[in-house]
């Protein structure tokens, strides 16, 4: 690349940094009009299929530990709007916990089975169906008491530059919006669409699954499921998402 | 293979003569074979390939798929509604298993 | 517990180049290399191919709509919608729809069996596939006779940076 060329796409970076503080749209957005219908179509989004597993998993026993729906009875409506509510700081703990974290909680505390383990089908089921619950409510996760040394690390992270290619999130979630990479058209990079079945994945993934793959992108370290710093960010993402709808099962490129 | 499950979209009641859509959504990876997994092995081709469809006992569609199909397939078709009965999904799987899955139309 | 994730990405693309970033920044990706409208002239290799499941005989284009995205979204699961013209009686109906993707591994990629029972030929489904290239659909008729639509389709390089 030509000096200019390089002087020209940093200036456009710098630029992108400054543009932050627009009004943030959902993933889903940024979707061709032919997949925002098919997110939304139960019949189409293969999503659903991922939460009809769950949903049968919550009314499952095992042995002798009682089932979800056991402790959880009725769940459409004593769980509608908890999706929402994540990633939040557990009391007893004192440790940012997101939804995943709540239902292996559940699992290992309260059922006293082995944990299902982040990414697995059965947990990626479970999130999916306890999130679809929560569908079209607003994000409500908050940036203040406990949870704000978190909120301030996520947004920390969000802005650090990172990675062989030196980028932050926020130099292509909010400076390049709209912007096409590689076929994508680059959204606020925000997690009210997950876990979300995407084409590329064939098939359903989580959250972090999603930024694993934006830390590669950009040659940075990949940080493990359920990890402090995708924990962290998460909570950034959800707050900087704060009264969008919960899209879940999202349906992605 | 993860839990096999269906979606299985149509109208439950309709009209003698009227023509119905019928939407199925299936949960399966279809390994087309040949990629190389996380530990190293070929995985070997395993499809469903094959989606047979009776109504009321005679076959209404037949779905022959290769290894050009989408993993968690989706497919529609249509049939007339001709009396109260049920369909039959069958599918077959490389190896030779079958799963079945019904769905009752009313005609009224 | 191993990774879970099964490796269906075979495209090795693990990251971003700083030069794919610029040029977004500077001026948005351009889609290389659409290709020009090839419409007319019917590759020797896939007339072969529509003959072996047509036993010889040349499909009429008519009366066969195929919609398919002419830039897809990603390869691997692809929307595609037949429709048939066809009373759809015992005497004048489409007995299979047939589709063919030349460039795939395995070019027939599916065929739905239809008949009098199922009122309308009309059938969505997802397919994959692997390349841009022309994407037939031939339909086989109660009369013996065959039709046919093509379309060519781009695969936009997808940014297949998962890392599991
Ligand atoms: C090189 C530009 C780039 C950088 C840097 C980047 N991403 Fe992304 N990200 C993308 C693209 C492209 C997509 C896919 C299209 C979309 O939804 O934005 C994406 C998708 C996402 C999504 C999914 C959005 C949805 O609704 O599906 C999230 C969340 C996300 N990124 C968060 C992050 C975070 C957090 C970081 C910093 C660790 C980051 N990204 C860094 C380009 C980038
Ligand atoms: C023995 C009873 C019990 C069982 C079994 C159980 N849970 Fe829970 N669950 C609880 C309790 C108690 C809480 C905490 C409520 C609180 O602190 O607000 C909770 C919290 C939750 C929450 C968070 C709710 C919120 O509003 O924040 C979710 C989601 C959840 N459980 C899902 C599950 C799932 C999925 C299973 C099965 C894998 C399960 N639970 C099994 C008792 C149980």
């Amino acid at each position: 690349m030509s000096l200019a060329g390089r002087a020209l796409a940093i200036a456009l970076l710098a630029l992108a940094g400054a543009a932050a503080a627009q009004e943030v749209k959902p993933g889903s957005a940024f979707l061709s009009p032919q997949m925002q219908r098919q997110q939304e179509d139960e019949a189409r989004n293969p999503g659903w299929l991922w939460v009809e597993q769950g949903e049968e998993l919550f009314s499952r026993r095992e042995g002798a530990a009682p089932s979800c729906v056991s402790c959880h009875a009725d769940p459409r409506q004593s769980l509608r709007g908890a999706a929402a509510r994540y990633p939040q700081v557990d009391a007893a703990s004192g440790k940012l916990m997101n939804l995943e974290g709540r239902i292996e909680q559940c699992r290992a505390d309260r059922q006293k089975q082995p944990a299902f383990g982040y990414e697995s089908q059965d947990l990626l089921g479970l999130t999916a169906y306890v999130a679809s619950l929560s569908k079209g409510e607003p994000l409500a996760v908050s940036a203040d008491g406990a949870t704000k040394p978190f909120y301030e690390a996520g947004k920390a992270f969000y802005e650090r530059r990172q990675g062989q290619l030196n980028l932050a999130c926020t130099q292509c979630h909010d400076g390049l919006v709209g912007q096409k990479l590689r076929g994508d058209t680059i959204s606020y990079g925000i997690g009210t669409g997950y876990p979300a079945y995407r084409l590329e994945w064939n098939g359903l993934g989580s959250l972090h699954r999603r930024l694993r793959a934006c830390s590669l992108g950009v040659r940075a370290t990949q940080f493990d499921y359920g990890s402090d710093e995708y924990l962290a960010l998460e909570l950034y993402l959800a707050v900087r998402a704060k009264g969008l709808a919960l899209e879940a099962p999202g349906l992605r490129r | 293979m993860a839990s096999f499950n269906a979606r299985i979209t149509m109208p439950a009641e309709a009209k003698a003569g009227e023509i119905v859509e019928i939407r199925v959504l299936v949960r399966h990876p279809m390994d087309r074979g040949g990629q190389v997994d996380s530990e190293g092995r070929v995985v070997p081709r395993k499809i469903l390939n094959r989606l047979t469809v009776t109504y009321a006992g005679e076959p209404v569609f037949r779905y022959d798929m290769h290894t050009g199909v989408s993993a968690n397939p989706f497919v529609s078709f249509t049939t007339r509604a001709v009396e109260t009965g049920d369909l039959l999904f069958e599918w077959r799987e490389d190896g030779g298993a079958t799963f079945t899955r019904t769905a009752r139309l009313v005609v009224t | 517990m191993s990774s879970p994730i099964s490796p269906t990405c075979a495209r090795p693309e693990p990251a971003l180049s700083r030069r794919e970033i610029m040029v977004v920044g500077a001026a948005g990706l351009a889609l290389a290399g659409l290709p020009a409208s090839t419409q007319a002239a019917t590759p020797p290799a896939l007339a072969e191919l529509i003959a072996r499941v047509t036993e010889g005989a040349v499909p009429e284009r008519a009366r066969i709509t195929f919609d398919i995205p002419q830039l897809v979204e990603n390869g691997n699961s692809v929307d595609v919608a037949i429709q048939v013209e066809s009373p759809m009686t015992e005497a004048d109906h489409v007995r299979w729809i047939h589709v063919i993707a030349e460039k795939n591994p395995f070019p027939d990629v599916a065929r739905f069996h239809l008949g009098p029972r199922s009122g309308r030929a009309d059938i969505r489904a997802t397919l994959r596939l692997a390349t841009s290239q022309k994407v037939v659909a031939i339909a086989s008729l109660s009369s013996g006779s065959y039709v046919m639509a093509d379309a060519d389709i781009v695969v936009t390089l997808s940014a297949c940076i998962d890392g599991g």
